[in-house]
């Protein structure tokens, strides 16, 4: 049984223990920040800073690594592409094959980006119950509507998942095995997929309906963001100015390299 | 830790048993044990009833049994052979709980298909197994209907025509009249009553138990409480009590 993003939600960390706005803000700039970098010379340090923060979450290295299992699927795809077809200037010929310098400094970019983005996300949303962080980002102006599909998804996407399994399970217990690649292979697979879909269709339905029984939309104009409960401290508040002046530093550094160069 | 009662001497014990689970256990990641040390044997043509409150390890034993789960300890096995975890045995049949889980394709026909299809038979056999087994449920008219639309009480006998068309020898039916109305609950156990296959069944319905089966386990925290005629066990009052059930009602007005 697969656990939540927000498992590891009760350990005791400096992270864990950062006010839920200040820690959105900060690792949110954070991200942005990190997105900004092209420049090869910064990877490091934005190396070095992923794994701080993930060192101070004090989250169990097997959560990030089983976290990154599908999202490792594209950086699979990219590894083999990038390499051998963008670039002109070739670092190793194999074969009929050419290793570009471009093509691999652009899957270095890509895959540390890539990486620490996704690290600093699971930082974000696997140190607080996620209702927290979604009160959080309510409070700092998040709309009702995208605050209350954002808890749905996160809430049904572990069912879906389930579901998938159960019919996964009944598939193999009649004899289906999904590893010939056939038309009949695919069209099975087709149709799990359409009948996952008109299920949840059908469910979100349902689930909109008891919602509705219970005064939604109704009371959804009238509701005001939460008044957040934790006030913020001042320890608070100098992490997050450490925080967004990394994140600062690195688009100034971005900037003054790129002149440079 | 409550001895396993063993109400009834099993006449069967000289032939080979259908199931033979050995000191089964099995948890979860980071769970206690769901099962523990769970021994049972089902004998073919038996008509078994699975009882035990909600966590008892009912659905986990159904999917040990069947090789979904890797058990932690124990052994498992089937018509004398041992079950290996993935390996796909056509002589057992698993109809779930959910009807939606196992009906999957777009029509009945070709998901009633399925199975006899996955073990490689020709479109002949295939078709004839299709028309049987549509005919034992009592769903031949639903043939070209989408799953989908179908109501709860045809989805459960389309599922269970699409586990029969494999021809096992035995099956498992897990939770069989959940959610159904008393007219597809009373065709359901028509059903089971003049089913042909080992059957175990496991079910919080405990008048369709008593309908159906000749012989019931309690199981409870992992372990086979009670074995025994469901007169014997269920109309056990302390025993049921002890284990979070209640006395049927048909046995409780007969014992008064």
């Amino acid at each position: 049984m697969k656990h939540g993003l927000d498992f590891y939600a009760n350990l005791d960390s400096p992270i864990h223990r950062w006010e839920s706005r200040c820690k959105l803000i900060g690792l949110f700039s954070l991200i942005f920040a990190f997105s900004f970098v092209e420049q090869l010379s910064l990877l490091p340090g934005m190396i070095v800073v992923t794994l701080v923060y993930y060192y101070l979450s004090r989250l169990p290295f097997s959560f990030l690594r089983s976290r990154l299992r599908y999202p490792g699927f594209f950086l699979l795809a990219i590894t083999l592409l990038l390499p051998f077809s963008v670039g002109s200037t070739v670092i190793v010929q194999i074969g009929i094959l050419s290793l570009y310098q471009e093509g691999v400094v652009a899957l270095a970019l890509i895959a540390t980006r890539f990486l620490s983005i996704l690290t600093v996300s699971l930082i974000l949303f696997g140190t607080a119950p996620f209702l927290s962080t979604v009160k959080a980002m309510r409070s700092l102006g998040l709309p009702a509507v995208l605050a209350d599909m954002t808890l749905l998804t996160y809430r049904y996407i572990e069912q879906f998942g389930e579901d998938l399994t159960k019919m996964k399970r009944a598939m193999q217990l009649r004899g289906f095995r999904a590893t010939r690649f056939s038309r009949r292979n695919l069209n099975v697979l087709a149709s799990l997929v359409g009948s996952l879909l008109v299920r949840s269709y059908n469910q979100s339905q349902q689930v909109y309906q008891a919602m509705i029984l219970r005064g939604y939309g109704y009371t959804l104009h009238h509701r005001k963001p939460p008044n957040p409960k934790n006030r913020v401290s001042g320890g608070d508040l100098i992490s997050l100015g450490i925080t967004v002046a990394i994140a600062l530093g690195f688009v100034v550094a971005e900037i003054l390299v790129e002149r440079q160069s | 830790m409550r001895p396993q009662q063993q109400l009834v001497s099993n006449p069967d014990s000289a032939r080979e048993p259908a199931i033979a689970v050995s000191d089964l256990s099995f948890s979860y990641p980071d769970r206690p044990e769901v099962l523990q040390g769970a021994n049972l044997n089902i004998y073919p043509e038996e008509r078994v009833g699975l009882i035990g409150p909600n966590g008892a390890g009912k659905t986990t034993l159904f999917l040990s049994i069947c090789g979904i789960l890797t058990p932690t300890s124990g052994d498992i096995g089937l018509f004398g052979n041992p079950v290996v975890v993935g390996e796909f045995r056509p002589e057992i049949g698993f109809v779930f709980q959910n009807p939606n889980d196992q009906l999957l394709l777009p029509s009945v026909w070709e998901d009633v298909a399925f199975g006899p299809q996955n073990m490689g038979m020709s479109e002949d056999e295939v078709n004839d197994r299709v028309q049987d087994a549509l005919s034992l449920t009592g769903v031949e008219t639903l043939a070209e209907r989408v799953p989908h639309n179908l109501s709860g009480g045809e989805k459960c006998l389309v599922a269970i025509a699409g586990v029969l068309a494999m021809r096992p020898q035995l099956v498992l039916y897990d939770e069989p009249s959940a959610n159904l109305d008393m007219r597809y609950r009373r065709r359901v156990i028509n059903f089971l009553q003049t089913a042909q296959q080992t059957i175990l069944i496991s079910s919080h319905d405990l008048e369709l138990i008593i309908e159906v089966c000749d012989r019931v386990l309690l199981l409870d925290e992992g372990r086979i409480i009670a074995d025994g005629t469901p007169q014997q066990v269920m109309a056990n009052e302390s025993l049921m009590n002890a284990h979070g059930l209640e006395m049927p009602h048909s046995l409780r007005l007969h014992h008064q």
